[in-house]
């Protein structure tokens, strides 16, 4: 009987000793009521929101590539295997585009980040200038992502009526839990812009002017000029331009190549005409632009070589146009120099935009703020080698924007916002407003589907 | 792990004491021939002493002078008792035939089949031993009714699916749980690149006694919270007391893909381009001679990719399935030794397999050692150890879905030569132009880069048994199973097409180190009281895993002479990582039986577990079954023909906890740096009340055998139902996360399993049949509306009302005669009615999506012919499937999409339609343009097949001739893998899972996903 009870004393030590060892905690992650208790905390969660910003299906470059897919086809030969890119570029998306997915879902990933941020402002308290740049930098991730999300997935500011059209869905607050209030229904077009702009405004009065690699005053008075374009807003458009360029934190490129290659030629420094870029490296970040647009074409060079350019296109550029002349051939194919860069920083804004669009609102009212449209045009033509224009209309202006800032993943809004047509396809069309991602629609009854898509 | 010591102390320190006694002697011999049995158990009447015989079948045992009885067992034979006469007990045994007598592994301890009222298969090591595959869970295909097994792709090594009784988890694993010697091995995917590996392809399945499988809840309840997707129980041969015998065995052959897809030459290909292109010019009003045509395009784009040659030779053709597949080479040699005295047995192996896969650039080559050792310490004390140890290393290839996955090569145009002309290097080399070819060439990644999984494995464990009094018994184990793995991988600067970071060299380095820890401490009590036999094990498991995992990336090589990361100028990435989890688990297991007649188990677990929710950490599964043996009845006894008829029912709740670690907790994870600087991230929501899914099954069962067990069989109804899903619930991604892990929703699965075996022939020429087969009915009950979906084309859904992973698209309606449009039925329903209008491609977004088809077969089987005449044996091996659909979209979009792409088309697609009123079966081709290479039930195909999986001739040479050489058994055989394939799938292989996709969901995708071989082999096997 001893061995008996022996062995179960055996057993019972065995169970209780054992159940200790059921507190096994993760050793990559922390708790989330850990995560955001300190200053510290609170800046490595603003990091975060720039990787998600970064993130391919944002920043890292698909938003842009979506916008020259769909707004471009009449430059871009699109031979790509993804068939959520061609059906874009053949304007056949349908409600399970994993683009359209891949977008809303990593920009939803990344506002959620800015709102952890938001939350947590009162643990910053080093100083009051740390604390609002902080916030400033949250707010013009967050209101650069809403900007994205309302200009591809709903109408057109102006489209019919921007008080009911519906927009997105508007998310302020941290996820802590999933409960009935965060199945949102889509705000209006009009409430969307209205939040973008005023987190933009307060953003450009609470960032300082230079910020390293990260967001800055001018990064968000870029993005408001961009925001004012859209709503046809010229005056504030021209301000918010003009802000930046007076600003003189920036200055043109001397060339036009020194724009690009930024990993090969620049050591992965953006140029001081990039406003705002998404820097890549070697161990970090992904140049989608590059993805897409890009090819092997020496050293460094490296992409799927989706995107051909036709020659019609290079056609257009006059002669001694050093930007007809960024293009290179690969086995019987045009492909734009702009992307090649393997490691390349992804361009967002840049100043040449800024002269273009202070141009373009300056003759659209009549003004000449800061200077005259042609004198801004002609800064932009003169870099390219390009002789003075001695006067500009309209089309003029967007002539040159349109080759001054090809194939930078602005084409898709400069159409809808000029009233446009696209291979034929009018700005207006449902075709060229990505669909509510099917499992979205699945997931939240809330929400209503563009037209076009079931 | 201090309490396994303590125990041990404990044993050694207990004290023995004995009766007055007398010793009985006597010899154990086989009814048949009359030689000695070594290894028989010979147990006093009261249960107070026991012994096993020697080499020769004698034995010695002491007993109290009141004995008068021995009880004699061994295994597969007729257990006896016999009266002690003069102090002598001489007996005969009687070997038994029939599947009754078979002892089955329960978890815990053993049954005999007979007594048995749950729902357990049984392999015998036999029945697999020498095929050709690695692993052991391949090799249950087809072998035991209700477990279905899908190899998924002909690429060595590769993760292997087996379902028990249909699938019972959407999220979490359905894979079962594997027990190898009382240990619960690691068994899931290790692999960062091709797809996932098979862990379980270490263990030697020469090794392999038997494999149980535990099916319904009472037999798996023992296993609580793991046996929701049934127990594998895999015991090793253990050694026999008798002269040692040594087996050794070779066999080599050769493998080749079970079959090809039939693809345009350049003449057909070069036609339906430039038809195709002819459509989109006059679409766009363009002269297809026009320089802007792409007409032209199309030809100087045929130009360019056969490096002109197609100008001047546009009947040259090649076809690059010839790159991708070679001859397979298979070599595997085995020792095995098995013998020792009554005190101390050993089994002992040594086997070296090399296998050069029937893809190019694929091989695995593998070396496994094993000793198991018993030893009797002392009359109470067995102790006892296995171990056993095994390299695997596998030249991997690329998953299905990358460019560089060899059968890929078939999407290229065909007059593309294999080697540039310019070079004499393979198509795409540098300094060749790398853009010839329409895609990046795989056969570079073969020549120029590398990948190879390297795993080191150690299967280990201890045991000690005490009898502490008669009857009872206490087992303690200590197991471990460790998992050493490390992946090289180096991509030269060849392969840069395919590997943007390979412009100078990419190397990468991978490791895991997985140890498992495993400790079981039992209870078992047998007593039998008049007709009363009572059967009690209770005791405790402890486990607990640490997987440790660490990644080195360098890029920028000197030269692609250099190809360790030492050398890369960029170290680009690297990382560590750790994950654990624990059980501990109390258990208990009442067998009692009357009069052989009547049979009832209960077991009851209680679990607890690490990954469980802070409100729920502990849960108790209960399950109980009892059966009737009607043929102890007396009004059956007098049917002469019923040899034996048992009925069977079991009731009871298991669970399934492999949800992954952390599934509970709301997380934040430190990955989200940007530019070098260091940011962290909201990575998962939480959730509290997180738990195991609990399935609970209701299991009838009947086992029978006729005309003297000639005949025996069995049949089984189950109904399993699963509620508290685990499922990655679809959130709104507006909240910043897209899935929260819930325990929602049901499903159930319905099925019933046959088995039955026959001796058709007895007597010189025999001849014998055993057959399965297996129903299951899956069906989802509640999800609460969530959509949950996978596959290729994310077509696999998961839907209320319908089996997991249904294939929900758009319904194709074939081609309109008039105008060649690819059609779609609308299926939208108006008014309740189902409108079955067809719409073209520019209605295709209004087609409302429906099940078109279900990739979880309704039926598999296995059948099974043995045949043998003097020394001459020939068996055949058929498996099958049948009620399943395989979804093609992954290559069909591109390859049968009537030249959507310039990927080259399979035959059938040359007879796209071309004229008005013509009835064709493939749309009009259309360059650049949807007509029916959307996703649709075009590519939903049907995925029934019958395979030969092995045939077997073998001629055993006679006793006279061995003798001469003083052999006990000279064996020469023949084997062929997969001879025949009987089925209407129209790409390669309908046994098919792309390893690009495979999850609980995403079943029945083929992806460019290479074949099964159909290897041939000859062997030898020579025992002394």
């Amino acid at each position: 009987m001893k061995k008996y009870f022996i062995s179960a004393l055996v057993i019972t030590l065995l169970v209780t000793g054992c159940e200790k060892k059921l507190d096994v905690l993760p050793t990559q992650s922390i708790g989330q009521g850990q995560a955001l208790l300190t200053e510290g905390d609170v800046l490595v969660t603003l990091i975060g929101a720039y990787d998600g910003l970064q993130g391919v299906s944002a920043y890292g470059g698909e938003i842009m590539v979506l916008n020259e897919l769909i707004g471009n086809s009449a430059d871009i030969r699109f031979t790509g295997t993804f068939a959520g890119l061609s059906d874009a570029y053949k304007l056949e998306m349908t409600a399970d585009n994993t683009f359209a997915l891949g977008i809303w879902n990593q920009c939803y990933n990344t506002i959620n980040r800015c709102n952890n941020v938001l939350s947590a402002l009162d643990k910053i308290t080093s100083s009051a200038a740390n604390k609002n740049k902080v916030e400033g930098e949250a707010l013009f991730i967050r209101a650069a992502l809403y900007f994205e999300l309302v200009r591809l997935y709903a109408k057109t500011w102006g489209d019919g009526d921007n008080q009911t059209n519906p927009g997105v869905p508007l998310v302020l607050t941290p996820t802590t839990s999933i409960t009935e209030a965060n199945f949102k229904a889509r705000s209006s077009v009009a409430e969307v812009y209205a939040l973008v702009i005023a987190d933009l405004t307060k953003a450009e009065s609470l960032l300082p002017v230079s910020n390293t690699i990260f967001a800055t005053k001018n990064a968000a008075a870029a993005t408001l000029s961009r925001v004012a374009l859209m709503k046809g807003d010229y005056a504030g458009a021209r301000d918010a331009a003009h802000r930046v360029i007076s600003s003189g934190r920036h200055t043109l490129s001397a060339t036009f190549a020194g724009l690009f290659f930024t990993f090969i030629n620049n050591a992965g420094n953006s140029p001081s005409e990039y406003i705002f870029s998404m820097k890549v490296t070697t161990q970090d970040g992904t140049n989608g632009m590059n993805t897409y647009f890009g090819t092997n074409a020496g050293p460094g060079t490296s992409g799927r070589g989706d995107c051909k350019i036709f020659p019609a296109h290079l056609a257009k550029y006059e002669a001694g146009d050093a930007r007809g002349a960024f293009f290179t051939v690969v086995g019987g194919n045009n492909y734009t120099r702009k992307h090649l860069d393997r490691f390349g920083n992804v361009l967002v804004v840049r100043l040449g935009e800024m002269y273009l669009t202070r141009a373009e609102a300056n003759f659209q009212v009549g003004t000449t703020i800061g200077q005259t449209p042609v004198k801004d045009v002609n800064d932009i033509r003169n870099r390219s080698g390009l002789a003075n224009l001695a006067t500009v209309d309209l089309a003029a202006i967007l002539k040159e924007r349109y080759l001054e800032t090809a194939f930078e993943g602005n084409r898709l809004h400069d159409i809808k916002r000029t009233r446009g047509t696209q291979s034929g396809t009018p700005w207006n069309s449902p075709k060229m407003i990505l669909p509510i991602p099917q499992r979205e629609m699945d997931v939240n009854k809330k929400l209503v589907q563009n037209v076009g898509y079931f | 792990m201090r309490g396994i010591g303590l125990c041990i102390v404990a044993l050694l320190f207990i004290c023995e004491t004995y009766a007055q006694t007398k010793e009985i002697t006597g010899k154990v011999t086989d009814a048949k021939d009359g030689n000695g049995l070594p290894g028989v158990s010979v147990v006093s009447k009261n249960g107070q002493a026991s012994t096993t015989t020697g080499t020769d079948g004698i034995f010695s045992l002491k007993v109290t002078q009141q004995t008068t009885i021995l009880n004699f067992s061994y295994v597969g034979y007729q257990s006896t008792e016999v009266r002690i006469a003069n102090g002598q007990a001489n007996v005969s045994l009687t070997r038994m035939d029939n599947q009754l007598s078979e002892v089955i592994v329960t978890g815990f301890g053993t049954k005999i089949k007979k007594d048995i009222s749950g729902s357990f298969s049984r392999v015998k090591g036999k029945d697999i031993e020498n095929m050709p595959v690695a692993s052991v869970d391949a090799a249950l295909q087809g072998k035991a009714a209700g477990v279905f097994v899908n190899s998924q792709s002909g690429k060595l090594g590769q993760a292997v699916t087996v379902r028990i009784r249909g699938n019972s988890s959407i999220s979490a694993s359905s894979q079962p749980l594997y027990v190898v010697d009382g240990v619960p091995v690691t068994a899931n995917d290790q692999s960062s690149y091709g797809g996932a590996t098979n862990p379980l392809s270490d263990i030697n399945p020469n090794d392999i006694e038997s494999i149980d499988v535990l099916k319904d809840a009472s037999a798996g309840a023992i296993y609580g919270s793991r046996a929701a997707n049934g127990v594998i129980l895999i015991t090793t041969k253990r050694g026999r007391a008798g002269k040692t015998l040594f087996s050794v065995n070779y066999q080599t052959g050769t493998s080749k893909e079970t079959r090809r897809v039939d693809f345009l030459n350049s003449e057909q290909y070069a036609e339906l381009f430039q038809r195709a292109t002819r459509w989109y010019d006059a679409r766009n009003g363009i002269n297809p001679n026009d320089p802007n045509s792409e007409t032209t395009f199309a030809k100087e784009w045929m130009a360019y990719h056969s490096f002109d040659q197609w100008l001047t030779d546009p009947k040259k053709s090649y076809d690059w399935q010839d790159q991708a597949f070679q001859k397979g080479i298979y070599n595997q040699a085995d020792i095995q030794m098995n013998g020792g005295n009554e005190k101390t047995k050993f089994f002992g192996s040594l086997q070296y397999l090399d296998q050069t896969g029937i893809l190019v650039g694929n091989n695995l080559d593998r070396i496994t050692g094993r000793l198991n050792l018993d030893h009797k310490a002392k009359e109470w004390l067995n102790i006892g150890f296995t171990m056993s140890l095994a390299r695997t290393l596998n030249r991997r290839l690329p998953d299905d879905n990358a460019f560089s996955n060899p059968l890929q090569g078939v999407a290229f145009m065909p007059m593309t030569p294999f080697t540039d002309p310019n070079t004499g290097l393979p198509t795409g080399t540098p300094p060749g132009d790398v853009n010839v070819g329409l895609y990046y060439n795989p056969r570079l990644s073969i020549d120029y880069a590398l990948y190879t999984q390297e795993v080191f494995r150690n299967f280990s464990n201890v045991y000690g048994n005490a009898k502490i009094l008669p009857g009872l018994n206490f087992q303690t184990e200590f197991g471990v199973d460790i998992l050493s793995q490390n992946e090289e991988g180096y991509f030269q600067s060849q392969t840069v097409r395919n590997q943007t970071r390979a412009a100078r060299g990419v190397g990468v380095n991978r490791a895991a180190f997985i140890v498992n820890y495993n400790t079981n401490n039992y209870f078992n009590y047998i007593r039998k009281i008049g007709n009363h036999s009572i059967d009690l094990t209770s005791g405790m498991q402890y486990q607990q895993s640490t997987a440790k995992y660490n990644f080195t990336e360098g890029i920028d090589f000197p030269s692609n002479s250099y190809k360790k990361i030492a050398s890369a100028a960029t170290k680009s990435g690297g990382s560590s990582s750790e994950t654990n989890f624990s059980f501990v688990s109390t258990f208990f297991r009442a067998n009692y039986k009357f009069k052989d007649k009547y049979l009832a188990t209960f077991s009851v677990r209680r679990d607890g577990s690490s990954r469980f929710g802070a409100n729920e950490r502990y849960g108790t599964f209960p399950a109980a079954s009892v059966g009737w043996v009607l043929t102890e009845e007396r009004f059956l006894q007098s049917i002469k023909m019923i040899s034996f008829l048992k009925l069977r029912a079991s009731y009871g709740q298991v669970g399934n906890a492999e949800i992954g670690n952390f599934p509970q907790l709301g997380l934040f994870t430190g990955d989200a740096g940007y530019a070098g600087n260091a940011g962290q991230r909201p990575s998962q929501i939480g959730n509290p009340d997180l738990k195991w899914e609990t399935t609970a099954q209701l299991d009838l069962g009947l086992d029978f055998g006729v005309f003297n067990n000639r005949i025996t069989g069995e049949l089984d109804y189950y109904e399993k139902k699963t509620s508290g899903l685990l499922l990655n619930v679809n959130i709104p991604s507006t909240s910043g996360f897209t899935t929260q892990t819930k325990n929602v929703g049901t499903l159930e699965n319905k099925g019933f399993e046959i088995v039955l075996n026959t001796q058709n022939l007895i007597g010189d020429f025999k001849w014998n049949t055993n057959l399965n087969l297996a129903n299951n009915k899956g069906k989802v009950l509640n999800i609460q509306g969530q959509v949950i979906q996978g596959g290729v084309g994310s077509i696999n859904r998961v839907m209320e009302g319908q089996p997991i992973g249904v294939f929900y698209t758009v319904q194709y309606a074939g081609v309109d005669d008039a105008n060649g449009d690819a059609l779609f039925f609308k299926n939208t329903t108006v008014n309740g009615q189902l409108d079955k209008t067809k719409v073209n491609a520019s209605g295709y977004n209004q087609a409302q999506r429906t099940v078109v088809g279900d990739p979880n077969p309704d039926y598999i089987f296995g059948v099974t012919n043995n045949f043998s005449y003097k020394g001459i044996d020939f068996s055949v091996f058929i498996n099958g499937v049948w009620g399943n659909q395989i979804n093609i979209y992954g290559m069909g979009r591109f390859s049968s999409a009537n030249f959507r792409f310039e990927d080259n088309q399979t035959v059938d697609q040359i007879g796209a339609w071309t004229a008005p009123g013509q009835n064709a079966k493939v749309p009009q081709a259309r360059w650049l343009s949807n007509n029916g290479a959307q996703l649709s039930s075009r590519y939903i195909v049907d995925g029934a097949y019958a395979r030969v999986r092995t045939v077997t001739l073998g001629y055993n040479l006679p006793a006279s001739v061995l003798s001469r050489f003083k052999l006990d058994r000279v064996r020469v055989y023949a084997s062929a893998l997969n001879l025949f394939t009987f089925t209407k799938y129209p790409y390669w292989d309908p046994e098919v899972n792309s390893d690009s996709f495979d999850s609980n969901i995403a079943k029945g995708n083929d992806f460019y996903t290479p074949p099964q071989p159909k290897t041939i082999l000859f062997g030898i096997n020579i025992g002394f």
